[in-house]
């Protein structure tokens, strides 16, 4: 079968309108956009969006995978394609291609306790992720966030945390590098939030998303916490630009990192140089 | 047996002036010290036959340097290529595993693959940097041509050739073994090695297995296929800033790493064909067969 985008033409995206812009944090924003026809992926995968002319870059949807006529992106400003993104005003029309690549397998973690470490604009596969696990949560024993962010102002997603600590099976815990007088929450580095949970390690797997050095030592942590390579997942982020395994830019070692990954296992990718960057 | 047959060389360019009506026919054709692919022409050229290869690699009639690869082509007549050297044709193995690879099969790809008929020729003379042989490769067509044209039939010539480019690269390593040698070699090596290179990426430009490419955006959500290379700083840069490439010995040894190492791991042979382009187009003299006979002699 060919992997093909949804709209059978690989390099031509479709097109999607902007419905609405939510304001995140100082530097990220979400935007939920209506694309042309339905679209369709799973949890993890990414997409390519596509600014008119100027530029593409990829980002994995934060929305619900079963939700298939809209669907949200949330991006940092980091760079020239995404500060045109931030410019972006309800109505405006974008392009997207995909999905691309290999997400969360949700089935391996059926049964497991579910441990997330996410940081800064990492949460954006994560909620997509949680949304997946929430709509089965009768199959997991329990699913714990670990949520890390620089700042109380940086922390994304507010209202959804609240939701999310409302549900059963589902558990909370965020912290912040630097915290003011209204943050009841940890302070520390996100990884100090794996001392607080209460986790069995071999009936679990743990999800790791955020910026590299952040997937470092977090992975570090699980690793010296006695989490086995192979259930340590990490979402890799690299410069995914055709999508299709070929342009090589997003390349770690043999493989691309657009249609090998973005989902890897830690025991997968450990012999490779230079992950971390 | 295959088919051979003769033809006089003047009822050779009728023929090809035929072709030409209704196809685009390329030859080689040298002009001054160069030898690169032309369109044939009534007028004539200076076509010349049985020569190492033409400048421009096989790969750039599928992977042209710049393509818009979201229009639809208008219908489009047949590329005739003739002159194909032995090493350039090895080197569809590795384009075609990769680009017409079943699920990730690239559609434009396949398109110019084949819109191609592809002439292939014995090398009777080689070129300074050539060692096809030592990547086990014959210097005359074997396979993936759909036929051959030489100006004559010459077991003999084949053999003197052969024995001339096994000869000349003695010295090099087993291909299979570079790998091993590039992957276990210190960071020192790649520092000296590296010091002339200006990242300018001709070696990737001029390779016939170097498949890497950048997108460019154009309005009405078009998109430009443009040659790229591993070699220009921030290839694999992201928003942030972060750029496992940004040194530029990093970058030098990414190449023979993807070559040698990675490609194999992932497909069907190394990713070199010993063409030696990469040693001819570089302008900081940089000899990847000297750092592979350093890396040999001090394994």
């Amino acid at each position: 079968m060919i992997r093909m985008p949804a709209n059978g033409i690989q390099y031509k995206p479709i097109k999607a309108s902007v419905e609405k812009v939510i304001d995140e944090s100082p530097l990220i924003k979400s935007f939920v956009l209506i694309p042309e026809q339905d679209f369709s992926f799973k949890t993890g995968e990414f997409i390519e969006l596509t600014i008119n002319g100027t530029g593409e870059a990829p980002f994995t949807p934060s929305s619900s995978p079963l939700e298939k006529k809209k669907i949200e992106v949330t991006v940092m400003k980091a760079g020239y394609v995404t500060e045109k993104i931030h410019a972006l005003k309800k109505g405006d029309v974008v392009g997207i291609r995909g999905p691309f690549g290999r997400g969360y397998p949700v089935e391996k973690f059926y049964g497991k306790q579910v441990v997330i470490l996410g940081g800064g604009c990492g949460f954006a596969p994560i909620r997509s992720l949680l949304y997946n696990l929430i709509a089965e949560k009768e199959k997991f024993e329990k699913v714990i966030l670990c949520y890390g962010s620089k700042t109380p102002e940086d922390c994304i997603y507010k209202p959804f945390i609240d939701e999310l600590r409302q549900i059963e099976k589902f558990e909370v815990y965020r912290s912040v590098d630097k915290a003011d007088e209204s943050w009841k929450e940890r302070q520390g580095v996100v990884t100090v939030l794996l001392d607080d949970i209460d986790v069995t390690i071999n009936k679990s797997v743990a999800i790791v998303c955020g910026p590299p050095i952040m997937m470092k030592y977090g992975t570090l942590k699980l690793l010296e916490m006695g989490y086995p390579e192979t259930d340590i997942y990490l979402s890799m982020e690299k410069n995914m630009s055709c999508g299709l395994g070929k342009c090589g830019h997003c390349m770690m070692g043999k493989f691309y990192v657009c249609k090998d990954g973005p989902v890897f296992t830690y025991d997968e990718i450990k012999e490779l140089p230079d992950i971390w960057l | 047996m295959k088919n051979t047959f003769q033809i006089s060389i003047l009822d050779w360019h009728t023929f090809l002036l035929g072709l030409s009506k209704n196809n685009s026919v390329y030859v080689p054709v040298k002009t001054y010290d160069t030898i690169d692919y032309k369109l044939f022409t009534e007028d004539g050229l200076n076509i010349i036959y049985n020569v190492a290869k033409p400048v421009t690699p096989l790969k750039a009639f599928f992977l042209p340097p710049k393509e818009n690869v979201v229009i639809e082509k208008k219908a489009y007549n047949k590329n005739i290529i003739i002159g194909i050297p032995a090493c350039d044709l090895k080197a569809l193995e590795i384009l075609d595993e990769i680009y017409l690879d079943e699920t990730w099969l690239d559609l434009r790809y396949k398109e110019n693959r084949e819109r191609a008929v592809l002439i292939g020729t014995d090398c009777f003379e080689t070129a300074e940097n050539c060692h096809c042989t030592s990547y086990g490769i014959e210097p005359y067509p074997v396979n993936h041509a759909d036929a051959s044209s030489n100006l004559h039939f010459a077991e003999e010539k084949r053999k003197q050739v052969k024995k001339e480019l096994v000869e000349k690269n003695r010295l090099l390593p087993d291909y299979a073994k570079t790998g091993s040698l590039i992957k276990n070699s210190g960071e020192d090596l790649w520092e000296k090695h590296s010091r002339t290179c200006v990242s300018c990426g001709a070696c990737a430009v001029a390779c016939p297995t170097c498949t890497c490419f950048l997108l460019i955006e154009r309005p009405d959500f078009e998109k430009i296929r443009q040659v790229d290379a591993c070699q220009y700083p921030g290839f694999e840069r992201i928003a942030a800033g972060e750029d496992p490439l940004r040194r530029k010995y990093i970058r030098f040894r990414n190449r023979y790493l993807c070559k040698y190492v990675w490609k194999p791991e992932d497909f069907k042979s190394v990713a070199c064909t010993g063409c030696g382009r990469c040693i001819d187009s570089c302008i900081g003299k940089i000899s990847k067969n000297e750092i592979f006979i350093e890396m040999a002699e001090s394994s």
